[in-house]
Formats: C-alpha cells, sequence, structure tokens
C-alpha cells in the first residue's frame, strides 16, 4: 500500500470519526451515551467492527427494525407453502406483510400452495378480553374444511396473544391429535420479544426443532438417500434467488433436498434431518437450526456466499470440500463455465462503475454478504451496518469484508443514516423501502437491497448479471442529473453539471 | 445457459428456460410430496362451486384476504397531515415499521414516524419510560412543531394511559409543558384504519379546541364563514385535495383542509429531503373551531370526529366519497350552500365536460356487471358512480363495513333499476369475493393491488381503484373527487374495458373480426 | 352540582361489593341519583341492586352481538332500588384473556353512550387490587375523582390498602385522582380500629368510617338484599347511612396518599403486637424445627 493511499485512510477516518460525532451532538445525552456504542470506524486487523449490536432500539428515534413476527412469520415461516401460517391476532400485522416479501414459489396458490395469502384470526375486542383460544380452534377446523391440500397449520403470534396468556400450544396439539397427527406449529413470536425481527428468527428456528422434527420421530427418509443431499439453508428465494443458487449445487453434482425456506414445502423440512451438508446463506435467521442439526443429527453445516463470480467461486470450492473429487471436479466444471459470462459482465458494467461508493444498511447477512459483489464491480463499500445483526456477524464482516476505515453503523436511526449520506456522499445506497425516497429525494442514486427492487434473482452467477445491470442502471440512470434545479444552481456548478 | 451480459434475463424471463423448468419439475417430483396434479385440479374446480361458496360464506372466525388495515396506519395518515407533525406510535416499533413500508409502497414517498419501541419489560411494567425517552429523543433529533401519539394494541392490551404518560413526560422535561402532544387510543383489535382516522383526527382536534388536555382553556367559538374539509383516509389524498383545493379556491371559499397530506406525500427530487412538507398549521387547526361548518367526504371515516364537531355548534354534511356528476353535484351545492358563495359558471363547464365524457362512452359500460371491493365510503361512491353509468354493482364488499353502511348501500341500490340485483357484503373479505366471483360472476372487479389475485383465479379483469395501489405507479397522484376526478375514474374503467375487449378479440382468422380500430 | 365521581377498591373478599350497596344505596335514600359500574369480572357489585344473581355484562352482550359498537345503552343498564342504575362490566373466566381490557372497553362505551348524563353520582366498583392498567381506568383523568379503600385489620387487606394508595399517586399528579379515605370493614382482628387509624395516618388520609360486623349483612345478603332495603331500622343500616353521609360531605377533601414500604408496614403491625417481634434467625424454619431448636 502507498504511503499517500495510507494517508487517506487516515483521512477518511478522520473524517469518519467527527461524522460520527457530529451526529451524536443531536441527541439529548443519555441517549448520546447509548448510541455511541453503535458507531464506529473499523479498524484493520480488529476481530469485530467495534460497535454493541442486538441491543434494544432507542425510543423515538426512528429505528428501521421490525419485530420478532416480522422474523418468523415475514422471513423463516411465511415461505413455506404448502402449509397455512395464520397471523393471530389483529389484522395490521398479517395485512401489512401480505406477499410483500417476494418469496417466489410454484404452487396453486389458495388449493396446494398459500404463500401470497393473508390468513388472520382478526381479533376484535372479545378476543382480547375473553381469549382467542376458542376462536384458534374454530380457525383451525375452517381452514381444514376450506383447505383440504393444505400440509400444515403455523400460528404465528402477535403481541396481544402473549399478553393475554392464550395458550396456543394447547390448541395446536388438540388439533394436531384430531387431524391424525397434522403438523400444526405455535409460534410464540409476539412483536414485543427481543429487539428486533432477529429473535423471531431464534423463535421459529426453536419452532421447527420442537413441532415439526420432534414430532417426526424416526420416519424413515421420504427419498432414496444419495451421498450428495445437501440442503439450503437460510435462502427465501427473493425474486428467484433459492433457483439461481440451487441450480449451481445440482450442475456440480450435488442433489438439493430442501429449500429453507424460501420455494420450500414441510416435506422438505422433514427430509433436512437426512442431508450429508447443510449449506447455510443467511447465518443471522437460521444458523440456530443449522447447529441443532449438527448436534443430533450430525449434519455439518457451512457457510457460504453466493454474489458475485469471488464469492461464488470461493463458495463452491468451500461446499466441494465436504464431498468427494467427483464433487470438486463438479465445481471446477461449473466455475469454468459460467466464468466466460462472469467475465463479459464484468467487461460491460465495471467501466461504468468502477470507483463508486457503496452505503449499504440492510438486515443481518447482507451487509457483508453483497460487498465481493460490489467489489467484483470495481466498486467500493464506504458505509455498512446491520438493521439486527449480532456481534457474530460484525465479527465476519470485520474478519472477511469491509475495508480499513469502513463507517459501521448498528441499528441506524433515520437522523444518523440521512447526515451520514449526506456528508459522504456516496454513488448509491443499498437498504430498504422505508430508507428508498429519503435518498432518492437527496438525488442519491439508490436500491432496495431487501426485495432487489422487485428485481432478482442475485444469488448465483445468473443473478450477478442481474445485479450488475440493476446497479448500473441505478447509478448511471440520466435522472439523477436533473434532480437539481438548474436555475437555483450557482452558475459554475451549472456548467459542470451540464458538460 | 439462458443468462447473457448483453441480454440480461431476470426473473421475468430467466426461469422459464428448460434449465430451470427441468430443476423445477424435479424438485416437485422428488421433494415436494406433491398431492398431484389431478388432486389440484379437482380441489381447484370444487372451489369455484356453490357447495364451496356455502361453506366459505358460513365461516365465523377465520379471515382470508381482508380488505382493511388496523387502526394506527389511519393516527399514521392523520399526523403527517399537520405542519411539521410527526406520527408517534407507542407500543411495539415493528408497527412502525410496517406503517411506513405500507405507505412507502403506495406514495412511492417516504414515511416518517417512530415508535416508543416497547419491548418485554415494557409489556410488564407499562411503557410509561418508553414515552418520557422517546418524547424527548424525538423532539430533540426531528425538531417537529408537534408530536401526534397514537398506540399499537401492545399498549392497549396493558392498559397504558397516554393522557398520564405524555402529563408525566412533560413533567420529566421531555418537551416543554406548553408543547403540543395530541394523543388518541387506536386499538387495533377495534374498527379498521378508518377507525384510526377517526379517532386521531377527533384527538388532534380536541387538543387544540378543548383546552389542550386540560392545560390551558378551551377555545370559545367566534363564528367565522370559513369552511373545514375533512377528506378521511384516501389513497388518492394527494390528487383529490390538490383538487379540492382547486374548486374551493374557484368558488372563492374560505376553507381550512384538516390533515393535508397533499405535500408531504409528493415532495419533489430536486436534490432535498423534506422530512415535513406542507401540512395544515397548528393555527389553522386551532382556528378550525370558528368555522361556519365542516364537510367531511368520508361519512365512515369520521363517524366520531364529525358529531363531536357539531356537538362545537358547527353544522356539519358528510359526503360517501362522492365520484361522479349526482355525488359530485351535491357536494358542490352543499358548499355552496353553508359557504353561500354562488357556483362559478367554470364548474359548469367541467360538469358538463363529464357529462359529455359520458354520453360519449357509457355504451361501453352500460348493463356490465361490476364487483366493487374497498373502504366503505369509496365502495359507495364508485357504486353511485357505476349506476350513473348504466352499469350494475353487483357485489359490493367492505372487509370494514358497519351495519349503517350496509343499510346505506341499500338504499342506494333500492334508488334505481341498475340496483336492483346488487348486494352488499359488509364484514366479508376477498375469499368471500372469490367465491361470488365463480359463483355469481361479473364483468370487471374494482378494487386495489390485491384484487389482481381475484383477476388471477376467476379471469374477472381487474380495475385498480383504492388502497393500496402497489403495483402501479403514481395513480395517488390523480384526483377522483370533483368532476374533473370523476372523468379520471370514467377513463380508467374505459381503458380496461377496451383492453379487455382487445385481448379477447385478437385471435387471427377467429376473433379478430371484432378487433375494431374504431370503438 | 357536578357529577361525584367515586370509586371502591380493596382487596378481594373484604365485603367491598356490600359496603359499597349498602353505601350507595343510603346515599340515594338521600336523594341522590346513582350509577354504579361494576368492574370485576365476577360481575357481583349490583346483585343486591337487582335482587338478581347476576346481571348481563357489557362484555358479554358485545360478545354475543359482534362488538361493543353493537350495544346500546338500555341493553346493559338495569334500574334497581330506589332507581340505581346498574351496569356490570364483567369478563372472561378466571385463566384467560384480559379482563383489565374489559373494563376499558366497558368504560368506553358508557362514556361515549352517555351514560353519565343526568346523574349525581357515579361508583366504579373495581376487582381487588390494582393489577394491570386496564385495573387502573377508574382512576384515570376524567374518571374517578375519590377512592374509597376498604379494608380490614389482616395483614393482606392492609396489604393492598397501600398498594392501592400506590396506584393512585401514579395517576394523582397528571389525573387529579385522590384518595377520599379508608373504610374499614370489621373482621374482629386484634387492635382493628386502632390499626386501621394507624395505616389511614401513614397514608395521609383518614378512616372515614369503621363498619362493624353484624350477621343481618349475612341475612340480607341470602335474600340479595342491602341492609337498607332489608331492614332499614337495623344498627346496621345506620352504619351505612353514617358511612354515606361521611362520603357525601367528603368532596373535595381527597388527599394525594404517602403509602409506605412493607417494611414500614410490618414494623406498623410490629408496634401493635399484632406480628410477634421476629428473631432473624428463625426466619425460614419450620415449627419441627423451631421445636427441636
Amino acid at each position: 500500500m502507498s504511503v499517500s493511499a495510507q494517508t487517506d485512510i487516515a483521512a477518511v477516518k478522520e473524517r469518519n470519526r467527527a461524522l460520527i460525532q457530529e451526529v451524536l451532538e443531536v441527541y439529548p445525552e443519555k441517549t448520546a451515551k447509548r448510541r455511541a456504542k453503535h458507531l464506529n470506524v473499523h479498524e484493520e486487523g480488529k476481530s469485530d467492527c467495534g460497535v454493541k449490536s442486538n441491543i434494544k432500539s432507542i425510543p423515538g428515534v426512528m429505528t428501521i427494525r421490525g419485530c420478532a413476527y416480522a422474523g418468523s412469520k415475514g422471513v423463516v415461516w411465511g415461505p413455506i407453502k404448502d402449509m397455512i401460517h395464520i397471523s393471530h391476532g389483529p389484522v395490521g400485522c398479517g395485512q401489512y406483510s401480505w406477499a410483500a416479501r417476494r418469496n417466489y414459489y410454484i404452487g396453486t396458490t389458495g388449493i396446494d400452495t398459500f404463500v401470497t395469502m393473508q390468513f388472520t384470526s382478526d381479533f376484535q375486542e372479545k378476543d382480547i378480553v375473553f381469549g382467542g383460544d376458542k376462536k384458534l380452534a374454530k380457525i383451525m377446523d375452517e381452514i381444514e374444511q376450506l383447505f383440504p391440500l393444505n400440509k400444515g397449520i403455523t400460528v404465528q403470534s402477535e403481541c396481544p396473544i402473549g399478553l393475554i396468556g392464550d395458550d396456543i400450544e394447547a390448541v395446536s396439539k388438540a388439533k394436531s391429535k384430531e387431524y391424525g397427527g397434522k403438523t400444526i406449529v405455535p409460534v410464540r413470536c409476539e412483536g414485543f420479544r427481543g429487539v428486533s425481527q432477529s429473535l423471531g428468527h431464534h423463535i421459529a428456528n426453536d419452532a421447527v426443532r420442537d413441532w415439526v422434527f420432534d414430532k417426526m420421530g424416526d420416519k424413515p427418509a421420504a427419498f432414496e438417500q444419495t451421498p450428495y443431499d445437501v440442503a439450503i439453508i437460510g435462502d427465501y428465494n427473493i425474486g428467484g434467488d433459492a433457483w439461481s443458487s440451487r441450480i449451481l449445487l445440482e450442475e456440480m453434482g450435488l442433489r438439493v433436498v430442501a429449500q429453507w425456506s424460501g420455494d420450500g414445502s414441510i416435506a422438505e423440512l422433514e427430509a433436512t434431518p437426512k442431508a450429508k451438508l447443510n449449506v447455510l446463506h443467511c447465518y443471522r435467521s437460521m444458523n440456530y437450526i443449522s447447529r441443532h442439526m449438527e448436534e443430533k443429527y450430525g449434519i455439518p453445516w457451512v457457510e457460504y456466499n453466493f454474489f458475485g463470480p469471488s464469492k461464488i467461486e470461493e463458495s463452491l470450492r468451500k461446499i466441494a470440500s465436504f464431498f468427494d473429487d467427483k464433487i470438486k471436479e463438479g465445481a471446477e466444471a461449473v466455475i469454468a463455465k459460467y466464468k466466460p459470462l462472469m467475465e463479459a459482465v464484468i467487461a460491460k458494467y465495471k467501466p461504468r462503475l468502477e470507483g463508486k461508493k457503496v452505503m449499504l444498511y440492510v438486515g443481518g447477512l447482507r451487509p457483508r454478504h453483497v460487498i465481493g459483489a460490489y467489489e467484483d464491480l470495481g466498486m467500493e463499500v464506504v458505509g455498512t451496518g446491520y438493521e439486527f445483526g449480532h456481534n457474530d456477524d460484525y465479527q465476519r464482516t470485520a474478519q472477511h469484508d469491509v475495508k480499513d476505515g469502513t463507517l459501521i453503523y448498528d441499528d441506524v436511526t433515520g437522523y444518523e443514516f440521512e447526515k451520514f449520506v449526506e456528508k459522504i456522499q456516496p454513488d448509491l445506497v443499498g437498504s430498504g423501502i422505508k430508507e428508498k425516497y429519503v435518498f432518492q429525494k437527496m438525488g442519491v442514486p439508490f436500491r432496495q437491497m431487501h426485495s432487489w427492487d422487485y428485481s432478482g434473482p442475485y444469488h448465483g452467477y445468473d443473478g450477478f448479471a442481474i445485479f450488475a445491470r440493476d446497479m448500473d442502471m441505478a447509478i448511471n440512470a440520466p435522472v439523477w442529473k436533473m434532480a437539481p434545479t438548474p436555475w437555483k444552481q450557482e452558475p459554475e456548478e451549472y456548467a459542470i453539471a451540464a458538460e | 445457459m439462458p443468462q447473457n451480459a448483453n441480454q440480461v434475463l431476470d426473473h421475468f424471463e430467466l426461469f422459464r428456460g428448460p434449465e430451470y423448468q427441468d430443476m423445477l419439475a424435479r424438485k416437485k417430483a422428488e421433494f415436494e410430496n406433491h398431492v398431484g396434479d389431478d388432486k389440484v385440479a379437482e380441489v381447484r374446480e370444487w372451489a369455484k362451486t356453490e357447495e364451496y361458496k356455502d361453506l366459505n360464506f358460513a365461516r365465523e372466525a377465520l379471515t382470508i384476504n381482508p380488505a382493511k388495515a388496523c387502526q394506527p396506519l389511519g393516527a399514521v395518515f392523520v399526523a403527517v397531515g399537520f405542519e411539521q407533525t410527526i406520527p408517534f406510535v407507542h407500543g411495539s416499533q415493528g408497527c412502525v415499521a410496517y406503517y411506513r413500508s405500507h405507505f412507502s409502497r403506495h406514495f412511492k414517498e417516504p414515511t416518517s414516524c417512530v415508535s416508543s419501541s416497547m419491548t418485554e419489560d415494557a409489556a410488564v411494567f407499562g411503557g410509561l419510560n418508553n414515552m418520557i425517552d422517546g418524547l424527548a429523543n424525538t423532539y430533540s433529533m426531528y425538531k417537529p412543531k408537534m408530536i401526534a401519539v397514537s398506540t399499537t394494541c401492545m399498549a392497549e392490551v396493558i392498559g397504558d394511559d397516554l393522557n398520564a404518560f405524555i402529563k408525566t413526560a412533560k413533567e420529566k422535561g421531555s418537551v416543554p409543558a406548553e408543547y403540543d402532544v395530541p394523543f388518541a387510543h387506536t386499538p387495533a383489535f377495534v374498527g379498521s384504519h378508518v377507525t384510526g382516522y377517526d379517532n386521531a383526527m377527533k384527538g388532534v382536534l380536541e387538543h387544540f379546541w378543548d383546552g389542550k388536555a386540560g392545560t390551558v382553556d378551551k377555545l370559545v367559538r367566534v363564528p367565522n364563514g370559513k369552511i373545514n374539509f375533512l377528506g378521511g383516509f384516501d389513497g388518492y389524498t394527494v390528487g383529490n385535495l390538490r383538487e379540492i383545493k382547486r374548486i374551493f379556491d374557484l368558488m372563492k371559499v374560505e376553507y381550512t383542509i384538516l390533515g393535508d397530506t397533499s405535500d408531504v406525500w409528493d415532495t419533489p427530487t430536486d436534490g432535498e429531503f423534506r422530512m415535513y412538507d406542507g401540512g395544515t398549521t397548528l393555527e389553522d387547526a386551532a382556528n378550525a373551531v370558528h368555522a361556519r361548518a365542516t364537510i367531511s367526504m368520508q361519512e365512515y371515516c369520521t363517524e366520531k370526529t364529525l358529531p363531536w364537531i357539531a356537538g362545537h355548534g358547527q353544522e356539519t354534511v358528510a359526503f360517501n366519497h362522492p365520484v361522479g356528476v349526482e355525488g359530485t353535484d351535491r357536494f358542490i351545492m352543499e358548499v355552496a350552500r353553508l359557504a353561500g358563495v354562488e357556483i362559478p359558471d367554470e364548474l359548469a363547464r367541467e360538469r358538463g365536460r363529464l357529462v359529455d365524457a359520458i354520453a360519449d362512452s357509457n355504451a361501453h359500460i352500460h348493463g356490465k356487471k361490476f364487483a366493487i371491493y374497498g373502504d366503505p365510503d369509496l365502495c359507495y361512491g364508485l357504486a353511485q358512480f357505476l349506476m350513473e353509468l348504466g352499469a350494475e354493482p353487483t357485489h359490493v364488499l367492505a372487509t370494514n363495513g358497519n351495519k349503517a353502511w350496509e343499510k346505506k348501500m341499500q338504499a342506494l341500490f333500492d334508488s334505481s333499476p341498475f340496483g336492483t340485483n346488487c348486494k352488499v357484503y359488509p364484514g366479508k373479505d376477498l375469499w368471500h369475493m372469490r367465491s361470488l366471483l365463480f359463483t355469481d360472476p361479473v364483468d370487471f372487479l374494482i378494487g386495489n393491488t390485491y384484487g389482481k389475485y381475484l383477476e388471477r383465479d376467476t379471469g374477472t379483469p381487474l380495475i385498480r381503484i383504492g388502497f393500496p395501489i402497489f403495483d402501479r405507479h403514481h395513480k395517488h397522484r390523480y384526483p377522483v373527487w370533483g368532476y374533473q376526478g370523476g372523468l379520471n375514474v370514467l377513463v380508467t374503467i374505459l381503458d380496461r374495458i377496451f383492453e379487455h375487449i382487445d385481448a379477447t378479440t385478437n385471435v387471427p382468422s377467429k376473433t379478430d373480426y371484432s378487433y375494431d380500430i374504431i370503438r | 352540582m357536578s357529577l361525584r365521581q367515586i370509586a371502591f377498591y380493596g382487596k378481594g373478599g373484604i365485603g367491598k361489593s356490600t359496603t359499597s350497596q349498602n353505601t350507595l344505596a343510603a346515599l340515594s335514600d338521600l336523594g341522590q341519583r346513582i350509577l354504579i359500574v361494576g368492574c370485576d369480572p365476577k360481575a357481583d357489585s349490583t346483585r343486591l341492586m337487582l335482587h338478581a344473581k347476576a346481571q348481563d355484562t357489557i362484555l358479554s352482550l358485545a360478545a354475543e352481538a359482534g362488538s361493543v359498537e353493537d350495544l346500546e345503552l338500555e341493553d346493559v343498564m338495569k334500574i334497581g332500588y330506589k332507581d340505581i342504575r346498574c351496569v356490570e362490566s364483567g369478563g372472561p373466566e378466571p385463566g384467560v384473556g384480559c379482563a383489565g381490557r374489559g373494563v376499558i372497553t366497558s368504560i368506553n362505551f358508557l362514556e361515549e353512550n352517555g351514560a353519565y348524563d343526568d346523574i349525581d353520582y357515579v361508583s366504579y366498583d373495581v376487582l381487588g387490587d390494582v393489577v394491570c392498567g386496564g385495573f387502573a381506568m377508574p382512576i384515570r383523568e376524567n374518571k374517578a375523582h375519590e377512592i374509597y379503600i376498604v379494608m380490614s385489620g389482616e395483614m393482606m387487606a392492609m396489604y393492598a390498602a397501600n398498594n392501592i394508595s400506590k396506584g393512585i399517586l401514579k395517576y394523582a399528579n397528571s389525573g387529579g385522582v385522590r384518595l377520599g379515605g379508608l373504610v374499614c370493614n370489621e373482621r374482629q382482628t386484634d387492635k382493628e380500629l386502632e390499626l386501621a387509624e394507624n395505616l389511614a395516618k401513614k397514608l395521609g388520609t383518614t378512616l372515614i368510617h369503621f363498619v362493624p360486623r353484624d350477621n343481618i349483612v349475612q341475612h340480607a345478603e341470602l335474600r340479595r338484599m342491602t341492609v337498607i332495603e332489608y331492614a332499614p331500622d337495623s344498627k346496621q343500616a345506620q352504619e351505612y347511612r353514617d358511612l354515606a353521609l361521611k362520603i357525601h360531605n367528603n368532596a373535595g377533601k381527597g388527599i394525594i396518599p404517602t403509602p409506605i414500604t412493607m417494611d414500614e408496614l410490618e414494623d406498623m403491625l410490629m408496634e401493635h403486637g399484632i406480628l410477634a417481634t421476629v428473631d432473624e434467625s428463625q426466619v425460614g424454619k419450620s415449627a419441627a424445627e423451631l421445636a427441636v431448636g
């Protein structure tokens, strides 16, 4: 590294530190003290990013986080396509999350699959006062009658359920027995539990353990096992992500017996304890069940990253290392097969994106996982943070992904994020729907990195081409040049903008 | 390999090729334990029958695909309509993330709103500390002129008392004692988002008119000639409020829009993010007590607010989201009467143009059957307009419609021969609608974005009018009120009808004799 | 005269409903127009007025009708002894649902439907302790102005009285609710009157009345009547009339209570010799162990 580059980094660090101090000034003293722990500048060689995480959000600051219900119904359980997921409580939670997450699936909706439907117990005052257990039991009967091909039911608890002390476990057990051992899963993911979506993931994982794995006993595998059986864990098939991942695993000679949970089915969940390896994409939301399967069934698990050719290549080899030469050769063949495509994509887009600076703020995986893909395109991630990451996420980020001097912001507030972007002036911000229009108004190109801005898939080789196209489309759209009103600009500035 | 750097395929086409199709077929055959296509076909057909419909309508406990949201959403809608006001929702934080996302997906605009982020400890000990810290933080960070507080169901179940909490927070110095913090309890398990609008609007006005929670004297009404206008919860609020202002200006009516969201949900992209923009000033909100009258555009959004305003001595008039000629006529004439102004000739000409457009086009709509769902007032306004066009609003469904609404809709049907075969469905959901569209089919369906699932399953062409509209852009910028708004609705309906006619007459040598160039 | 809004709180089983109904019956004899709002899921706050086992509650009727919006005031309001208006909030069976929310629902319903028009007194009869936000509903701003705590010389009753005072204190500054006084319902425990007076003093209030124990109360109760109605000339009826008059004359005399700590409460009991001074070394030992020791 040249001396000047080092000086640059020192200057960036200094600027970032000053920036952190500046935003903290707006807070009352107590809040400033608490927020200071969540903001930092990454120092190369440190084992984590030097921020506190997975702590309660501060009231009134406009956190971007959601709740445990969102983590369970919205993320983990919702995509299981042949089960019916009841949003149990008042109507809102299910309504706002209805079909909003783009978990693609194949099926006849309303007949054999139910992902893009909103089943709710639509709690009324009387259900709060008198309790909702009888209503829940009746709901299950009505589901059985109207949707005979459903393969199971989950009860996704909203806040009031835990507060009024309903016994959804008892109702689930009784109904499961009545329906011949049908899978019925009560999930205690009330929104007030925990500090973010994250606890909802954990609770949902535990519910799979307790109400799917533990109930199926020693049922033999419903399929013929092979030495190459793997399960995709933690891919929600946003815009088809799991499909453009699965195809690579199959091409290298592996057999994917289950997808968790995008385009997933209850049969696939039940098949997973028979897999030889669990490949884990979203560590944050599904490490719990992966660890459980390792302990209980002896299935190893490996984290991988299918964003961008560098990380995909590394991941394919890492996955292959768990298998014999046939698979290792298969991995090499896959890498070679897609090399020309990747070269073509990079040749096309890198010149248009080289040197562009990106700031990210996403959920529990992408704040680090997509960095490689940006770097493949010659772009630089200058700031990143997690909505609901834990310290192990920040460790992984520090050790593998971010560069020296990167600005780190955990559970960022609306105010902080706005100020950071305003001062750093990145070429692109990647975050969610609530943030999108804030930054676009500021004239900063933006891509939603939860929903892929209704595009995708972004995983795998096929996905990277789309990722590159979309980032180019965002950054190089003519619209951003038009944002400033020409007659309101300084004459010089206008001349530059007009060139 | 289907992917290509020069012609990048995304989800629309990528998965249609043989590589992916084979892969997905194998997944289904080997791992999904699928019940079989024949069985699926059998159940799919059964779900279209009268028998299924009867079972479906016998549902007592389960709600499937409702057309309503919860109270706090309406409260947030109200709050952002006041000058530099931030909505503060007391309860779990996930709810606020949902409201913000929901509005942003509809308006394609930012929506600022904060939460008191109550967690498990607050569930046990109450959320007073969350209120104290939350108000202090919001106040110092976002420098609002007003913080409008509402509640999630969590705070309601544990029984937090907003009035007492806000007072205590002020005593603790979270915000200055005289600072405006109106509030409304908005339990999600009562009513819907329209109820939340009602409670929150009443909460704001009560604050300003009735002595700011006992801290100052109540305002004494000194009647002036102004007219207050309440739009209700409205997905077209941006276009509608601008149109209403234009009409009032034309009529030379002095008015106050209470809850003016037309700027905050339509800010320019010019390099500056405006967290606040426009809105009813707090002075105007207070002075609205002196108005001669208050108009509510949506009766069922103001069931409590309007009688409460009447109790302050104002004349009040409620409409049911008037769309089209007669509804707008009544609205304009009432405004003229209340404000004591003449109706300018320009409006008569606008009216004439709408009638002209109907005369030109109604042949394509006359006799067609429509199913409508949405909020109660919107349903009423649209049904009335359809009947003016000679169409039959065969099924009219509002998940949040009550008994009074049912009666009112029936009276509308009874008022016209086009209503003879029409039926109203209060408290039903879109799964009920699905059965109706199979057993008693109509020509077109009017509803929000979720109606596209009904369009897919039943083949009934969807005309998107309502809230939310996520999958079409910028509709909220165009009014549906006033004669101009009526014209917009007419064109929206006609466009879909013509598209449908074209799409069903374009098979060469089979149906394309009707693929006319002039319609 | 403006509307007097009072509430009776107290430990479960203390005779709160009996005391409140007798007192209110006596108040109505003074010509006061009264509304009783029972806020106990057991719905037994008005049975002596109505000679009924239990009346239809707001919440059970609302559950039947669909929602509380579907009810009319006359559906839930019964007229009892001397035209006293009676409503019961009702609530769930023990162990399910949220009784506290039920109280909120019911009071909101009554206010919105004008139940408080044309009366002189509204009296809330509230279950046991202020266990959650819902049961504090009657002491929120613009609800009950004066709280009367029914207690006795038993330790748990005094403990509850102290706790209820804490609840009142919480709302006193923001809402204006005040403690009207203590009513001691005699249990014939040792030094009961002395203790009750002392507790009242500590809480900064007064023992507004000491109601002696008399079996005639049970006789009346068996007939689902107040003593005022069953035996108007009895001595006990006069006690309730005295209490009623004291409450009637107590308007505006409520105070912000000064609840004490558990330790202070125990000290007080020891002071009066109710609780023996306990040797710390004996704490946690069974009778058998102590005998051996």
